[in-house]
Order: C-alpha cells, then sequence, then structure tokens
C-alpha cells in the first residue's frame, strides 16, 4: 500500500487523498480557513502551507536515487505548498510546523498578515471562544504586531438579507459564504466586491440574501463577519451549552445542537452527519427554537383550571374518562411525539378496547425541495406508520367527528382544531383529553383535560425520519418535578457533560412543568391496573427493537449520536 | 562586436518602415499572409511546432518560456472537446507598451501568428484579450479583423481550404490581475479575476475547462516571421540563447523615449544611446529593465550587461518585457518605491491573504519614509515582509510586488536611510 511520511510518521493511504484532509483525519492539526470539505478549494488564505518533498528520480532511467545508507534521496518542492490543494503521492515526505521552522514561519507570518486589518474586536465578537482566526492566532500567531498604521475600514453593519448581518472588516476573504451559494445552495447571492485589501463578500445589487439556507454562512464562516440577526449579541458562546439533538421542523430529521443557557434553548446549529444532513441546516429549522421557551403551560388543568390542578387530580381525572367512556374513546397518535410515545399511547387504546385511529398528517405540497426541506411537516410520520398508526384522511374524519359518532377523544401532543380535524364547535359535547406543547394549542379551549408534554428539546426518544432512519434525542434542558432517567441523561447528554458554570441549568430557572408523554401514559396504565408496562424509553425501544420487525435492531446503543438506518417497510410485507 | 551583432545595420521586421501598414491591402503588398497560406498547403502541424522550436523563440510576455516547447504541450486533438489559442494582450505592467505598438501598427501580423498559432496545435478559435484602456487600437484591429474575414483570410473555409478559424477579440475592463495567465481565463469566462491554481495547467484545463495554449502578442507575431524566413534565420538574430527580434519600450529620462525594434542582445550603454541619451545630460542613477516588477539596476551595475534573459539575470536582474525605464541622478528612489508599490497595492486582487495584506502595509510603511516619518527598522521591516510574500501565493502577483521592494532597498540603501529617523527602538548591545 502506498504511504506518506508527515513528521517522521509512516501512513498508509489508498486512492489519491488531498494532504490536509488526510491530516485532519488522522489527527494532525494543521491550521486553515478556507478549506471545507464539502467545497471546492481555492487556497486563498495560505495558511495550511507546508514543506513537501518526494524521491527524486534519475532522469534517464526513472529510478528512484538512493543515498549511502540505502535511504531514497528525497528533493523538496522549491516553495512551500498548501496542503489543502495537494493531493499526496507514494513516498512523498511532508513537515508540518512541527518538524519545520520554514513552515511555522510561513504560518506564522500569514497569521501576521490577517491580523493586521482585522478588528481586534474580541470582547464584542460574537465568535469569540470558537473562532477558528481567534484559536489559530493564539496557536501558531505572532506574539504582537508590527503593524502601525490605521487598519483598513469597510462597512460596519451591512444587512445582507433578513437573517444574516456582515461584517465586513473582520471578513478574511475566505471565500466559504460565496462559495457556499455557488456550489452547496446554488443560490448564487454571493460575491465578492472591490479588490486588494477592500474586498468584502456582498449581495449584487437589488438581490436579498433571503435563500432558504443562507444561515449555514454564519457556521462556516471562519471569523465574526456573517451573524444571525437573531442570535447577535445574545448570548457568549461559553455560557451556554450544546446538547446534540435532532429538528422536528420536517421530515428530515437534520442534525443539531441546541444551544440552551439556564434552560432556555438560544439557538439552533447544524451537526454534522453525512447521512442525513452533512454540515447544513435551513433557516427554518434554526428558527424554531422559541417555541421551546415561549407560550409554555404552567401546568396541567382539568376543565380549563390550572391553579388547583395537580398532576395527581389530573391523572384521576382521566382515568375515570377512560373508564367512563371506553371504547367509544376516539385515540389519535402524533407525528410530533416520539415512537415510544405513540407506542405507549397503542397499549393505552389497547388497555381501554379502543383503537388508535391514525395521526394527523401535516404535509405542505410544494414545502419540500429535495434536500433539507420536506413536505411533511412533522419529524416522525414514518415512525408512527411503522407502528401501524396511519395517517388519518381528515375530510373523512372531520364528519365523522362532527356528527356526534364519538364521545370523547384522547389526543397525543397535537392540535386538532388548528390542523382542520375538527372544529372547536363540534368538541363543545366530548370530553377530550390532549397532550400538548404551547397555550398557542388551538383545541385547549375545548378540553377536559390537558396535559403539558415534553419537548423534544426536554425528553428522550426515538424518530423515524421520512428515509427510515431512526435517530434518538436527549434533553437539553430540565423540566419541573421528579423524572430519574431524564436527571441521569441530563447529566450525560451534553457536549461538555455538565454544562458551562454560566449556565444555571440546575437552578429552579425557567423550569417547565411538563411531563414526556412515556412518563404520562404509563402511569395512567398503572391505575387503570395494566402490569408489566416497559419502564423508560431505553427499555421501550429495547421491547420494540425485538418484537417489532419495522425497528429491527433500533436499540439506543445502536443508534448512537448518528441514528439507525432501519429496513424499508415494504420488504417486511414482502417477507 | 555584441550579441546583437551589426544593429546598425537592422532591418525591422516586427514594425517594418512601412506607412499604413495596418490596412489589410498594404499588408499584402507587402507579402502579407503568404507565410499562412504555405502554412496551411505545405506544412503539417508538427513541421510548424518543430519549426517554432528550431527558432529558438521564448514568450516575450514576461516569463521567457520556450514557445515552440510550450505548443508541443497540447494534449492529441479529442474530437468532443474544443481547444483554445488565447492572446493575451492585456498589457498593464507599469513601463510596458510595445504590445500596443504591434496592434496599432501592424495587427495583421499578429492575426497570421494567431493563425498559424491555431493550425500548428489543431484549434478552431482564438481569444485576443485586449486590455480595455486600448480602445481605439481595439476599433482599429476589429476594422481590420473584419477585413479579413471580407476577404476569407480567417473564418470559414479560410484561404479556399477546409480549415475554420475565427478570432474573437475581448476588451478587458482594466485590471492588472487580467494579465496573469490563468486570471484572465476567469475574466474572459465572466467570472472573477482570480488567478487559479496551477496544476492544472492551461494545457490540460484552461478557457472553461478546455486545452488552452496561451501567448503574448509579440509572441505570436514573430510566427509569420519564423515561417516565412525559417527557424535557422530566426536563431541567428541577436543573442544565442534567447534569439529574436525586440521590442524595446524606453521610456524614462531618455531624450527619444519610445518603443525601438532591435535584435536581443542589445548592449544596454547602446540602447541609451539610441534613445538620445539622458535628458539635459543628467547621468544615469537606476534602470529599471524590464517593466515595473523586475528589480532595478544601479547604473554602476549595467557595464558590459547585455538585453537579455541570461545576461540580465547574471547582473540581478530579468529581461521581463524588456520595457526600460531610464531614471537620472535627480531621482528620489523613495518616491519611485512609493508609486510602485502603489502600484500594487492598488491592483493585488485580494485573493491570497499575503498579497492582499502585504502591498498595503509595505506602501504604507514606504509613503511614512517618504514622508519623513519613518524609522531605520522600517526598512528591516521592509525586507522581512518580502521574505513572508513571496512564493507563497497563487500567482506571482506578490513576487513581482515584493521583488521591486527589496531590490531597490537592498541597492539603493542610502537613499533610504536618509530618509529615515534614527530607530527608537534600542539596539541590543
Amino acid at each position: 500500500m502506498p504511504q506518506v511520511i508527515i513528521d517522521g510518521k509512516k501512513y498508509q493511504f489508498e486512492g489519491q487523498p488531498g494532504l490536509l484532509q488526510f491530516c485532519l483525519d488522522h489527527g494532525i492539526e494543521l491550521p486553515h480557513f478556507c478549506y471545507h470539505p464539502s467545497m471546492s478549494i481555492p487556497a486563498n488564505c495560505r495558511q495550511c502551507l507546508v514543506d513537501i518533498g518526494a524521491p527524486a528520480r534519475d532522469r534517464a532511467s526513472g529510478e528512484i536515487q538512493v543515498n549511502e545508507d540505502g535511504e531514497p534521496v528525497i528533493q523538496y518542492f522549491p516553495k512551500l505548498q498548501t496542503s489543502c490543494s495537494h493531493v499526496i503521492a507514494d513516498g512523498q515526505v511532508i513537515h508540518t510546523a512541527r518538524t519545520s521552522e520554514k513552515v511555522k514561519d510561513a504560518q506564522c507570518d500569514t497569521l501576521e498578515f490577517l491580523l493586521i486589518n482585522h478588528p481586534l474586536d474580541c470582547p464584542i465578537c460574537d465568535q469569540a471562544g470558537h473562532c477558528p482566526l481567534q484559536i489559530q492566532a493564539y496557536k501558531y500567531g505572532p506574539e504582537g504586531s508590527r503593524f502601525e498604521f490605521k487598519k483598513v475600514h469597510k462597512p460596519k453593519k451591512v444587512k445582507l438579507g433578513p437573517r444574516v448581518v456582515l461584517d465586513a472588516e473582520r471578513c478574511i476573504n475566505c471565500t466559504r459564504c460565496v462559495r457556499f451559494t455557488d456550489e452547496i445552495s446554488k443560490s448564487g447571492q454571493l460575491t465578492i466586491i472591490e479588490r486588494g485589501v477592500k474586498n468584502y463578500p456582498i449581495t449584487p445589487p437589488g438581490v436579498s440574501f433571503d435563500e432558504p439556507y443562507s444561515m449555514n454562512v454564519i457556521d462556516i464562516c471562519p471569523v465574526g463577519a456573517l451573524t444571525s440577526v437573531d442570535f447577535r449579541f445574545q448570548a457568549r458562546i461559553w455560557e451556554m451549552a450544546s446538547t446534540p439533538s435532532i429538528t422536528t421542523t420536517n421530515a428530515k430529521g437534520s442534525n443539531c445542537y441546541l444551544w440552551v443557557r439556564d434552560n432556555l434553548v438560544l439557538r439552533i446549529t447544524p451537526r454534522d452527519n453525512p447521512d442525513v444532513n452533512e454540515f447544513w441546516l435551513p433557516d427554518e429549522d434554526r428558527l424554531t427554537y422559541q417555541r421551546f421557551n415561549e407560550d409554555r403551560p404552567a401546568g396541567p388543568s382539568v376543565d380549563q383550571n390550572t391553579e388547583q390542578t395537580s398532576w395527581d387530580t389530573s391523572f384521576q381525572r382521566v382515568v375515570d374518562l377512560l373508564g367512563h367512556h371506553g371504547q367509544n374513546m376516539l385515540f389519535i397518535g402524533s407525528a410530533y411525539a416520539t415512537v415510544e410515545d405513540n407506542w405507549m399511547l397503542l397499549q393505552l387504546a389497547e388497555a381501554v378496547g379502543g383503537q388508535v385511529a391514525g395521526f394527523i398528517p401535516h404535509v405542505d405540497i410544494g414545502h419540500g425541495d429535495g434536500w433539507l426541506r420536506t413536505d411533511d411537516r412533522t419529524p416522525n410520520g414514518q415512525g408512527c406508520e411503522r407502528l401501524g398508526i396511519p395517517p388519518l384522511d381528515l375530510p373523512l374524519w372531520r364528519a365523522r367527528i362532527e356528527s356526534g359518532e364519538f364521545d370523547a377523544m384522547y389526543v397525543l401532543e397535537d392540535d386538532p382544531v388548528a390542523s382542520g380535524l375538527c372544529s372547536l364547535e363540534s368538541l363543545v359535547d366530548m370530553d377530550v383529553i390532549l397532550h400538548y406543547y404551547n397555550t398557542t394549542n388551538q383545541t385547549l379551549p375545548a378540553t377536559r383535560v390537558a396535559l403539558p408534554a415534553a419537548m423534544v428539546a426536554e425528553t428522550i426518544g426515538t424518530y423515524v425520519n421520512e428515509s427510515g432512519r431512526a435517530q434518538r434525542v436527549v434533553p437539553a434542558k430540565v423540566i419541573k418535578g421528579t423524572n430519574r432517567t431524564l436527571m441521569m441523561q441530563m447529566g450525560l447528554s451534553r457536549a461538555d457533560r455538565h454544562g458551562t458554570p454560566f449556565d444555571r441549568w440546575h437552578n429552579e430557572s425557567h423550569y417547565i412543568n411538563c411531563k414526556p408523554s412515556w412518563e404520562i401514559i404509563p402511569i395512567l396504565l398503572e391505575k387503570l391496573g395494566v402490569r408489566d408496562v416497559p419502564k423508560g424509553p431505553r427499555k421501550m425501544m429495547n421491547h420494540l427493537s425485538e418484537a417489532n420487525p419495522a425497528f429491527l435492531g433500533a436499540t439506543y446503543e445502536a443508534m448512537g449520536l448518528g441514528g439507525v438506518q432501519l429496513s424499508s417497510m415494504e420488504m417486511e410485507v414482502m417477507g | 562586436m555584441t550579441k546583437a551583432g551589426d544593429w546598425k545595420s537592422y532591418q525591422r521586421v516586427l514594425l517594418p518602415p512601412v506607412k499604413n501598414l495596418h490596412h489589410l491591402n498594404i499588408y499584402r503588398d507587402q507579402g502579407g499572409y503568404e507565410a499562412l497560406r504555405r502554412v496551411l498547403s505545405e506544412k503539417s502541424p508538427q513541421d510548424v511546432i518543430g519549426e517554432m522550436k528550431r527558432s529558438g523563440l521564448r514568450g516575450r510576455g514576461g516569463a521567457g518560456f520556450p514557445t515552440g516547447l510550450k505548443w508541443s504541450f497540447m494534449p492529441p486533438v479529442d474530437p468532443d472537446k474544443p481547444r483554445y489559442l488565447c492572446c493575451n494582450a492585456d498589457e498593464s505592467e507599469p513601463g510596458t507598451f510595445k504590445d500596443r505598438q504591434l496592434m496599432e501598427y501592424n495587427p495583421h501580423l499578429l492575426f497570421e501568428g494567431i493563425l498559424i498559432a491555431c493550425y500548428a496545435m489543431s484549434m478552431r478559435a482564438c481569444y485576443l484579450y485586449v486590455r480595455g484602456e486600448y480602445a481605439s487600437w481595439i476599433t482599429l484591429m476589429e476594422q481590420e479583423l473584419s477585413k479579413a474575414y471580407e476577404a476569407k483570410l480567417v473564418g470559414e473555409n479560410m484561404m479556399g481550404t477546409q480549415q475554420h478559424m475565427d478570432i474573437i477579440i475581448h476588451k478587458g475592463a482594466g485590471a492588472y490581475i487580467c494579465g496573469e495567465e490563468t486570471s484572465l481565463m476567469e475574466s474572459l469566462e465572466g467570472k472573477r479575476a482570480y488567478p487559479r491554481i496551477k496544476p492544472p495547467f492551461p494545457a490540460q484545463s484552461g478557457i472553461w475547462g478546455a486545452p488552452t495554449t496561451i501567448n503574448n502578442v509579440e509572441t505570436l507575431a514573430c510566427a509569420p516571421l519564423i515561417m516565412e524566413r525559417g527557424g535557422g534565420w530566426f536563431a541567428g538574430i541577436g543573442a544565442e540563447k534567447n534569439p529574436g527580434p525586440l521590442l524595446y519600450g524606453i521610456s524614462g529620462h531618455v531624450n527619444r523615449p519610445g518603443v525601438y525594434e532591435y535584435p536581443t542582445g542589445m548592449l544596454i550603454t547602446d540602447l541609451l544611446e539610441i534613445a538620445g541619451g539622458m535628458r539635459g545630460g543628467k547621468k544615469l542613477k537606476a534602470l529599471v529593465p524590464g517593466g515595473a516588477s523586475v528589480p532595478v539596476l544601479r547604473a554602476d551595475m549595467i557595464d558590459g550587461v547585455t538585453m537579455d534573459i541570461e545576461s540580465l539575470k547574471e547582473s540581478g536582474s530579468m529581461l521581463g518585457t524588456a520595457g526600460m525605464l531610464f531614471l537620472d541622478e535627480d531621482t528620489d528612489m523613495v518616491a519611485f518605491l512609493r508609486r510602485v508599490a502603489r502600484f500594487y497595492h492598488h491592483e493585488s486582487c485580494g485573493q491570497c491573504t499575503p498579497c492582499r495584506e502585504g502591498t498595503g502595509w509595505m506602501e504604507n510603511l514606504i509613503t511614512r519614509i517618504d514622508d519623513g516619518e519613518g524609522n531605520l527598522r522600517d526598512l528591516d521591516l521592509l525586507l522581512d515582509l518580502c521574505d513572508q510574500m513571496e512564493g507563497r501565493t497563487v500567482c506571482a502577483l506578490a513576487d513581482a510586488a515584493a521583488w521591486p521592494v527589496r531590490n531597490t532597498i537592498n541597492r539603493f540603501r542610502d537613499d533610504f536611510e536618509r530618509r529615515c529617523r534614527p530607530s527608537s527602538w534600542a539596539v541590543n548591545a
């Protein structure tokens, strides 16, 4: 197998890997700014320079020349090469800053150049703390600056579009953002204008940077030049803790991080997953974080009364209603809820002799773009169908409900009124039990018992995306009440394990009085006298992964942070 | 006897002394387009390239790469893939103005050279990328080119053969960087003129990804002469390793600045004499022999130096484009360098960090020295910056910006030190 020697150590390789990516893959850090693995290589930042040599060959015979010790004679390139644009070949010898003074000096020189016109406003910059320029300047840069002149001044606050603001002075012209709009989102809405040191990216005249993926440029910007209109100056990076999660805006299940401070979700950024969303996230997935913080319920309510209702009284009322209506109760699952929640609903319906009719589909034809946005606006439609819960035919069921066929309705984490399943008037004579997220839920005025449910940021559970990939989520913030499963997971799930000292998640600030549906329903089942209900979502999925072929192998261990691809449903029918 | 031989009896061939030679009929009266006719009917493309190699012609755009060798780098013809010739007429280096004369006074020689090159490399189209400031000569060339089309010298079934070649004149928009071959191609494709990383070289992937050869105006204009009189004749003119006629663009403090055609390998002192000597009888102080980016020579360094690649390299400079700038004894070298640095600062495209940031910093430092505010340590910093920029960018603009700074400071250090205040930093004892 061909091999290269990097800093004196031999590495084997296959194919024609780029040197920079090869080094990064093997844990050899090389400073860089413009390189991004999914975009073209302009080699314009000149930060990743390395010294490269190759075995010298005899001109006449083509044989590799060897010295007295039998070692090949290494001939070095006359100039330092950018590792991002260099393709490795057999026998090459590469020196990084660790073994070459020349490379070390060159990298230091480039950083000195980058910093001369870069404003040193790190204390007020949103990027500070996770800024590649800041980090690499400390690691590889010069001690001070020899620049004694006025820095170049450029536009300071340019609103490129509705969601992205540019500070042109901070820009180091890596062109990542321009390449993103050219090569990845293909909107072509950004370009570089001016020349030389006055360069900066901007939209062409008359164009607004409003494409549905615009906020990705904020993540790939290696400095704080591009910032989010929404998140600008809201929090310092070290005050928040990030938790790996997935977005629930659509059926793609893009992987993301939820950034939380004091139990408030402050922003959502993409998490790399080559099988789902690579490095990207649509804007609509990011801007939904407020629904985790705002309009959340104060607690359970019976007959619209929250103040004098405890969880116990509301559970008792639900059990009474279940016993009273039994078979004549309409159970409705939810494509917003996890697989575990829906499975528990199936158990509950079975326990009282009823059936889960289906889930309310939320399909917005034409919304999808074949990439990270889908027509289906729910995260778990596929999970429901795999459990045997079909999408409801809305006109048909609307007619049945309005004809007064049912005396009662049990709705899991959805809004039948707003989604058009039934009108508020038709529910007046029905006993409605509702698991809900936000107080904006339009079905609330008709509920007999309303139970606040934990949202994706607060729960543990599994979602199955449109292509049959099962992905689990972990809690990013704490809810009121004692749930040992959630509390233990909170201590483990964050990227920095226990949260930052600035994130007071263990204080009781911003606790939401809600419970995950997988906790609520087993309590009801117990009160109904059902035994052997699996306790906790992990055990539920363990059970499902063995008992239900549609979830074969989808244990929490197998899913990990990247998810697991389930076999397609058609094949199981045939098998 | 100099390398240039008996230059006093030299007969001009690139710019022959014929009135109104730019008119097609007059050019044809002088035997124009006969070389092309003979090439098309008698010679194979390999013969043409062989003749070019024999001539020893080296590119006149500044880098001096052997032209015949460059032409032979083109990959074998692939019927599914177009291939292009590109003529670089984006002449914008300060002190260089020779291509302009060819385009103004002998455009058909250029067209004929382009068509011969197209035939030699089996190309059907040539893009002639002219800097936009040459507006009146572009108009003139467009007129003459349409006459050549009417006369069936170019285009479909040209000269009664099965050949079909086109020449497309493209106007640049006035950026120095577009003279760099790969950024010229980017510009031609309608993109921002950022130089490309090499490899791949233009011969593999040039204009629109197709194999491309790019040559300077003067280089292509030599092709008809070589075809007409043979590579041996050409190789016999001027310096042995860098033969042929050469357009010397002489400017600065001389009595008769202008473009002069002489063989390569002329003594610099002879050329100064040809240009009428220094203005006002002043003494020569410095010479920039090949356009603003090449290292400047002190007056005491030019004795016996001839204008060819080897001799100038030995003397510590470069032939470049042979745009010679003579500076007299009253010249303020700091002000001179300030102007040069300002040019490169203004023209850096801003793609690569060292050039984008370094050119501006250099101008700042030199301006400060010129304004009498500089310190001695600024000179060392300037030399440091040259090291930090040179050879670390995609194209050679950073090199072109660093060379004059380094060499002007090194070769006229006294002039700079006189203008500096003593360093405010303590000298380490």
